[in-house]
């Protein structure tokens, strides 16, 4: 059944790809893929190409995706792992959502961080009070891993 | 390192306690120390009477034996100072005038209990007799004989105050106590009886020694025995016990213990009682013999230098507590083997060898008549059908039947692996019941735990004992667990649902549903919390379970044929949950899959499961109940069993009809009011709400134009498998080909494969799409 989802989402997504995002099989495995998320122009990460690894579970899609970012980001949502915290891919789930439409709230959680939730709670903390540093670092970052 | 002053005090504190504390003997003051000086000089004084002591004399200054029955019988208020003017020490005979107790019992005991004396024939009895017996046992009279007065040294009481150092002086007659009687009787007229003999072959030589040394130079026809003896009525209201030492006469066969305390000191009394009912000769030679036998246990054992305090608090608490009791014991003869046969099967016994004896007929220790009398109470007790397998022949039999048992585990793993590959979908797990396989596994967990706990106590069964509860905790623990957190995974969703929501499959107030949090709980933290769970049922349940043991016989039976009972009712819940699943009847499970064979519709339970699982459970306890002579000597009570198979019987029947009728053909449709049915047609506008206008338009010009009359041609998206839903639409003739048990449609009108949305269903009460709260089907 995963398998047979799997393959169409992949069909959807070449045939008709979303904005600024990419994804595919890595080799011949369905259930590993990889994606890249062009950073959103009206954010810090403008300009970067961020890439992350998508595990689906064998019981996808009842179960979410194991999303995590490859390239080093600088964000309050998002750990040195990659691991990213966002709760569609934990219990707001639902087998409706696909990674499309997942990959589409990545990129406008690079765009709107929800601080009030963090991962990295010092990033949090720059964000919420010096906004400007935050940028800055957000920047570099990008520029120093992401280009 | 440095010290400041608290913890020097400290150090100084414990290093205090640590010497302080009391030695081997556990003397802790100065009044102990004066007892057990006063308890030594008694036993020496006693020693060497007993040694000046010839069969033909009579006992001088020994506790307990200083007045006959004769003397008490004459005058019930003699004064038991030794020497007492009217008696003769320097004879003896085996009469009233000399013994403790009146001639009859010693005719009895003559004539009908000794009565094997190995004069004529020569009789055969095993040497080795280490075994528990069981019988029952008879009272006589308790009222009959006069009471022999038995007072006991002052020494023996425990301080009256703290600054008491010296112990006091006389001696007490407890018979003058005014609630003497309440204590010391025997009221049942017929009881149960269990003795316990235990060869004493080593001694200790020191009080903290740790070698034990034979003492026994006349091994081929004396031996020294620990006696246990317990008999109580029936209901186990009124229990005595004895634990004592006892001499073993192979040649007669013949068995004397009597209770040892503060107002008895029975090991000097019993060479002469051996001979009873002897010749002058045969007296003679017995009680040189045994005095032989009891003075090398007392030189080894270093019976002087050996006293503690804990034996002189033993003796004082048994004379105050208990009467005094002589057991006679008749051995039955094993004349069918000679004396080197008994030799081979004692040492096969031993050390497994293989050696020709032929083991599975070796015949139970036969008591074939005792008798038990009281002095100091006068109750005379007589034994029946005394009799029990040698302990090493018991170790074996138990050893073969817990093979049997570890069979039976692995037959049940065997069936539960097959169970669970049978659903192994969340679909199918969440028809089974959770409770069926709780109390499944609380029983498994339970003797695993028993297993445990017996397998260090007893280590001559170590081994399968191990092995019996590796298994038993590999089914609890491994496989039930497991298989109970998927079934708790599966129903999570329903954790907060009343049982008539479930029945209606409706939620009553949807805003309700809604604060329900909604949150995929993982299989970790599930299991961690249904491992605590059972830890702690399996441990409340095991404590009950030894606890009762030591329970009044009444109570212990109760709760021991309830328990069986309601641990045995395990299907039920499983009847309930197959109602509230309400899963359809053969004939229409049938028609199900015959329609759309991509559905699954299985029973939840396999039938190999449902009966196997029964017929494992359920053969030890007729085993234990119907076999008389089983391994735990547990009563026999065929009516239980029976009552208890029936009970399971209908359990299983009940299941059979809903398999046949269907789940729910005991509850009339009234009870149970139509709920929210997933499976429906769609009206056409609902399929243009959806979008598939063009499709449909577009199939179904197809399907008017008549090329295709049985082709599907109204379809929805599932948004879970992202295929297509074929739908059966009421305005469209063109689609009633469709099965309406092929897609769900949800109460917010969204459309999803039936396979899909039931499997999404065991994760979560939500619509998929719009996060509607879904009621459960």
């Amino acid at each position: 059944m995963s398998t047979k989802r799997i393959s169409k989402e992949l069909r959807d997504i070449e045939r008709d790809p979303p904005t600024s995002c990419s994804a595919g099989p890595v080799g011949d495995d369905l259930y590993h893929w990889q994606a890249s998320i062009m950073g959103p122009p009206d954010s810090p990460y403008a300009g970067g190409v961020f890439f992350l690894s998508i595990h689906f579970p064998t019981d996808y899609p009842f179960k979410p995706p194991k999303i995590a970012f490859t390239t080093k980001i600088y964000h309050p949502n998002i750990n040195a792992n990659g691991n990213i915290c966002l709760d569609i891919l934990k219990d707001q789930w639902s087998p409706a959502l696909t990674l499309s439409k997942v990959l589409l709230s990545i990129c406008s959680l690079l765009t709107d961080a929800n601080p009030d939730d963090p991962l990295v709670p010092e990033i949090a903390h720059i964000y919420k009070t010096d906004r400007p540093k935050y940028e800055t670092t957000a920047r570099e970052w990008t520029k120093k891993y992401a280009v | 390192m440095e010290l400041d002053g608290n913890t020097l005090i400290f150090i100084i504190l414990i290093l205090f306690l640590f010497f302080s504390s009391p030695g081997g003997n556990g003397v802790t003051s100065q009044y102990e120390f004066n007892q057990l000086h006063l308890f030594t000089q008694q036993l020496e004084t006693e020693y060497s009477t007993f040694q000046n002591l010839t069969y033909n004399s009579n006992f001088k200054n020994i506790t307990g034996l200083k007045l006959s029955y004769h003397d008490v019988a004459e005058n019930a208020l003699i004064n038991a100072t030794y020497p007492i003017d009217s008696k003769n020490y320097e004879q003896w005979y085996n009469n009233e005038n000399y013994l403790i107790m009146p001639d009859e019992i010693t005719q009895i005991i003559g004539d009908s209990i000794w009565n094997i004396t190995g004069n004529g024939e020569e009789n055969i009895f095993p040497p080795i007799i280490t075994s528990t017996l069981l019988g029952t046992i008879t009272l006589n009279s308790n009222d009959k004989y006069s009471r022999l007065r038995m007072p006991f040294a002052n020494f023996y009481e425990p301080p009256r105050d703290f600054s008491d150092n010296i112990p006091p002086v006389g001696d007490t007659y407890m018979d003058d106590w005014e609630d003497y009687n309440e204590i010391h009787n025997v009221t049942f007229a017929k009881g149960e009886m269990k003795v316990q003999f235990t060869h004493v072959d080593k001694v200790f030589t020191s009080l903290q020694g740790k070698k034990k040394k034979y003492f026994n130079s006349q091994d081929e026809n004396w031996k020294l025995l620990n006696v246990k003896v317990d008999f109580t009525d029936k209901n186990e209201n009124e229990k005595h016990s004895i634990n004592t030492l006892g001499v073993y006469d192979i040649k007669t066969g013949r068995i004397l213990a009597m209770s040892e305390s503060a107002k008895f000191h029975s090991l000097f009394a019993l060479p002469h009682y051996m001979g009873i009912g002897m010749t002058k000769a045969g007296q003679k030679q017995t009680f040189e013999q045994s005095k032989k036998l009891i003075n090398e246990y007392w030189n080894t054992s270093k019976y002087i230098d050996t006293l503690t305090m804990g034996y002189i608090n033993t003796l004082y608490d048994d004379a105050i507590e208990k009467c005094e009791f002589m057991m006679f014991f008749q051995l039955k003869p094993w004349n069918q083997y000679n004396k080197d046969q008994l030799k081979i099967i004692d040492d096969e016994l031993k050390w497994p060898l293989g050696r020709p004896a032929n083991l599975t007929h070796v015949p139970d220790i036969v008591v074939t008549s005792g008798m038990v009398y009281s002095p100091d109470c006068g109750i005379s007790l007589s034994t029946n059908d005394i009799h029990g397998e040698r302990y090493e022949l018991k170790i074996r039999s138990i050893r073969i039947h817990m093979l049997c048992g570890i069979f039976l585990f692995a037959a049940q793993i065997y069936l539960l692996l097959r169970q669970m590959q049978h659903t192994n979908t969340p679909s199918s797990v969440n028809k089974i019941s959770f409770y069926t396989f709780c109390m499944i596994n609380l029983v498994d967990g339970c003797l695993a735990t028993l297993y445990f706990i017996s397998a260090t106590l007893v280590p001559e069964l170590y081994l399968p004992l191990v092995i019996s509860a590796f298994a038993s905790f590999i089914l609890a623990s491994i496989f039930e667990t497991r298989y109970l957190i998927s079934v708790y995974a599966s129903q999570v969703n329903e954790r907060n649902v009343g049982i008539i929501t479930l029945l209606r499959g409706r939620t009553e107030d949807p805003d309700a549903a809604n604060e329900r949090p909604v949150v995929i709980p993982d299989e970790a933290s599930i299991s961690s919390s249904l491992y605590g769970r059972f830890a702690f049922t399996l441990i409340t349940f095991t404590f009950l379970i030894l606890n009762s043991m030591s329970w009044p016989r009444h109570f212990r039976i109760i709760f021991e044929y309830s328990a069986i009972f309601i641990l045995n009712s395990y299907w039920w819940p499983q009847v309930f949950r197959n109602a509230i699943k309400g899963i359809p009847s053969r004939r229409e499970r049938e028609r199900i899959e015959n329609l759309a064979n991509r559905r699954q519709n299985k029973v939840p339970l396999l039938w190999k499961f449902i009966i196997g699982t029964t017929f494992i459970r359920t053969l030890p306890i007729i085993y234990f109940f119907t076999y008389s002579s089983n391994i735990f000597r547990h009563h026999k009570d065929t009516r239980f069993v029976v009552i208890l198979s029936l009970w399971l019987l209908f359990q299983i029947v009940v299941l059979y009809s809903q398999d046949i009728l269907g789940a729910r053909w005991f509850l009339s449709q009234h009870t149970i009011p139509e709920g929210y049915s997933y499976f429906k047609p769609v009206s056409l506008a609902l399929l243009k709400e959806h979008g598939d206008i063009d499709d449909m338009a577009d199939t179904a010009n197809k399907g008017s134009s008549g090329d295709h009359p049985h082709n599907i041609i109204a379809k929805v998206d599932c948004a879970i498998c992202m295929s297509e839903v074929p739908v059966y639409v009421e305005e469209l003739p063109e689609t009633h080909g469709v099965d309406i048990h092929d897609y769900m449609v949800t109460p917010c009108n969204h459309i999803f494969h039936t396979l899909c949305l039931e499997n999404w269903m065991s994760y979560k009460l939500q619509c998929p799409v719009c996060r509607a709260p879904l009621p459960p089907c």
